[in-house]
């Protein structure tokens, strides 16, 4: 008798801790989701600049006409060289800068005199198509000051990024929305 | 016939059905060969957008062989190579100086307090390293004989050279040379920019900026922004100076090359590149000689770079020991090649 009785409450505990149990497991799950979900939302895809080999695949790859992908400056890095490795042809006669000469195709590379032998360049962010030929040559020669990076105010911020499903040397990740951009620092110049 | 129109109709409509899930599978396996996830099939931009240079050399020029494999550092980073006169290895990178035998054997390590960018060894074994904005002095056991005063934050010694009592460093950071006793007492500053000495002054546009004494007791120290080798007394003058801006194997190309120098016995130069990894000849009044190694001994092939750690790499450093074989710093790899001239013939 007694042991009928312990086995109709233990199969009514066993119901009861299931429903319980399973109620908690929906819960834990919910929660898990909306978490992730919080997370991905709170997350920006961006360009790490010291693993990126500009490798071209920016410009072409985004689901956008006009790549996401722009050409950014940090003047503190930049050498503002005369003849800049990043705006010229390596083949070019340094003192000949006309336009057959300029490394971007499409001109978005912009050469302002500052004082003798000083040059500042700046990128036109409507011409750049994110390309990098520029970060190219400004990396192997230069300080690298120039670089790619995501630009937020056109990026969709697609969960699947098509360009970082094609960067070859895995550059693209996703960094906290508040601080969406990796910047070079001048003591990696 | 009812029946069997129907029947017929059941059965046409499977096929078509069957056509249909075909035909999307068929679609689905030609999307995915197509697709390209990986970036594998490149950009698909035009040659315009295709960065390449020439980055072959003559092999005619070639006046040097690497002798042995290439010696392993261990270091993560490393910046820069110096010799003493018996002709032991001093390798600084990460936050230490590391000694090694020609052969390879590592030493003694000495501990730094921070990044070394630039190292010399005098004739009396005493190790000068340039750890970012001061000289700190070393015997051959690791013991710390002076740290000199820091050159503040904008300072960055990219090189030493010691000669006599007399201590010249190359600071990068304020674009000038610094002119010390051994004791570290400032004695001058060498270089600034002088129109009514003809001094240009030394552009920099990236952190290498090297010098070498040479016997004729003029103070060689490059300009790479202006591509040349200026000849200086120790009293600040510009005697004269070599060297133009050409992608052709006679010039240094670039923003701003040579990065490093060396001397041989015979006074001519050792240049090292960056960007273009060449290692190059010029006799003592700055006619092009020859080619150590350009960038196919380094193992850069087709492109100038396609790794993260050959686009972010920083510049090779030369150094020379008394048999005239070239001792070159890989700070990519972080190995060192030693080269030795070719037998004639």
């Amino acid at each position: 008798m007694m042991s009928e009785n312990k086995n109709n409450i233990n199969r009514r505990h066993f119901l009861k801790d299931g429903v319980w149990a399973t109620c908690l497991a929906g819960l834990a799950g919910l929660g898990g989701f909306l978490l992730s979900k919080l997370k991905k939302n709170n997350t920006v895809w961006q360009i790490d600049p010291y693993v990126c080999v500009a490798c071209g695949n920016c410009a072409t790859y985004c689901v956008l006409e006009d790549s996401a992908v722009k050409c950014v400056q940090v003047y503190e890095i930049c050498g503002y060289c005369d003849i800049c490795t990043g705006y010229l042809e390596p083949e070019a006669n340094p003192p000949d800068t006309g336009a057959e000469k300029e490394l971007c195709p499409t001109g978005a590379l912009k050469r302002v005199f500052v004082e003798d032998p000083y040059f500042e360049y700046n990128v036109d962010e409507a011409l750049c198509n994110g390309c990098g030929k520029c970060v190219k040559g400004c990396t192997v020669f230069g300080n690298g000051s120039l670089f790619l990076q995501v630009r937020h105010d056109r990026c969709l911020n697609c969960n699947e990024c098509s360009i970082a499903a094609a960067c070859p040397s895995q550059a693209y990740k996703r960094v906290p929305a508040n601080e969406p951009y990796l910047l070079k620092k001048m003591d990696h110049a | 016939m009812y029946k069997l129109k129907c029947r017929l109709g059941i059965i046409n409509i499977k096929y078509f059905i069957g056509i249909l899930i075909g035909m999307a599978v068929f679609i689905a396996v030609v999307a995915i060969i197509r697709l390209d996830i990986t970036g594998d099939k490149g950009s698909g931009l035009g040659n315009e957008y295709l960065y390449e240079i020439d980055l072959s050399v003559d092999p005619n020029l070639i006046l040097y062989e690497e002798s042995g494999e290439s010696m392993k550092t261990g270091f993560a980073s490393t910046h820069a190579i110096a010799l003493d006169s018996q002709g032991l290895m001093y390798i600084a990178g990460d936050k230490a100086v590391r000694i090694f035998t020609e052969s390879g054997k590592l030493l003694d390590e000495i501990v730094l307090p921070g990044v070394p960018r630039s190292l010399t060894v005098a004739d009396d074994g005493k190790i000068y390293v340039g750890i970012i904005n001061h000289i700190a002095v070393y015997n051959r056991q690791g013991k710390q004989l002076a740290s000199w005063e820091s050159l503040g934050d904008r300072a960055l010694l990219t090189s030493i050279a010691v000669s006599g009592s007399d201590v010249f460093a190359a600071d990068a950071g304020n674009r000038i040379v610094l002119h010390y006793d051994t004791n570290g007492n400032l004695i001058n500053r060498i270089g600034g920019k002088d129109e009514d000495r003809n001094i240009p002054g030394f552009i920099i546009p990236s952190p290498y900026f090297d010098l070498v004494m040479r016997r004729d007791q003029l103070l060689r120290v490059v300009n790479p922004g202006l591509h040349k080798i200026e000849a200086y007394t120790f009293d600040g003058d510009l005697e004269f100076s070599w060297g133009k801006y050409s992608t052709s194997i006679e010039g240094f190309c670039g923003c701003c090359n040579p990065i490093n120098i060396a001397v041989l016995g015979d006074d001519s130069f050792v240049t090292c590149e960056k960007g273009l990894a060449r290692i190059k000849i010029y006799d003592p009044e700055g006619a092009f000689v020859g080619v150590v190694a350009g960038p196919e001994q380094f193992g850069v092939t087709a492109h100038v770079c396609t790794t993260p750690e050959q686009c972010q790499s920083g510049g090779f450093d030369v150094a020379v020991d008394a048999q005239d074989r070239i001792f070159v710093l890989d700070t990519i790899k972080n190995v060192v090649k030693i080269f030795t001239r070719k037998k004639a013939g």
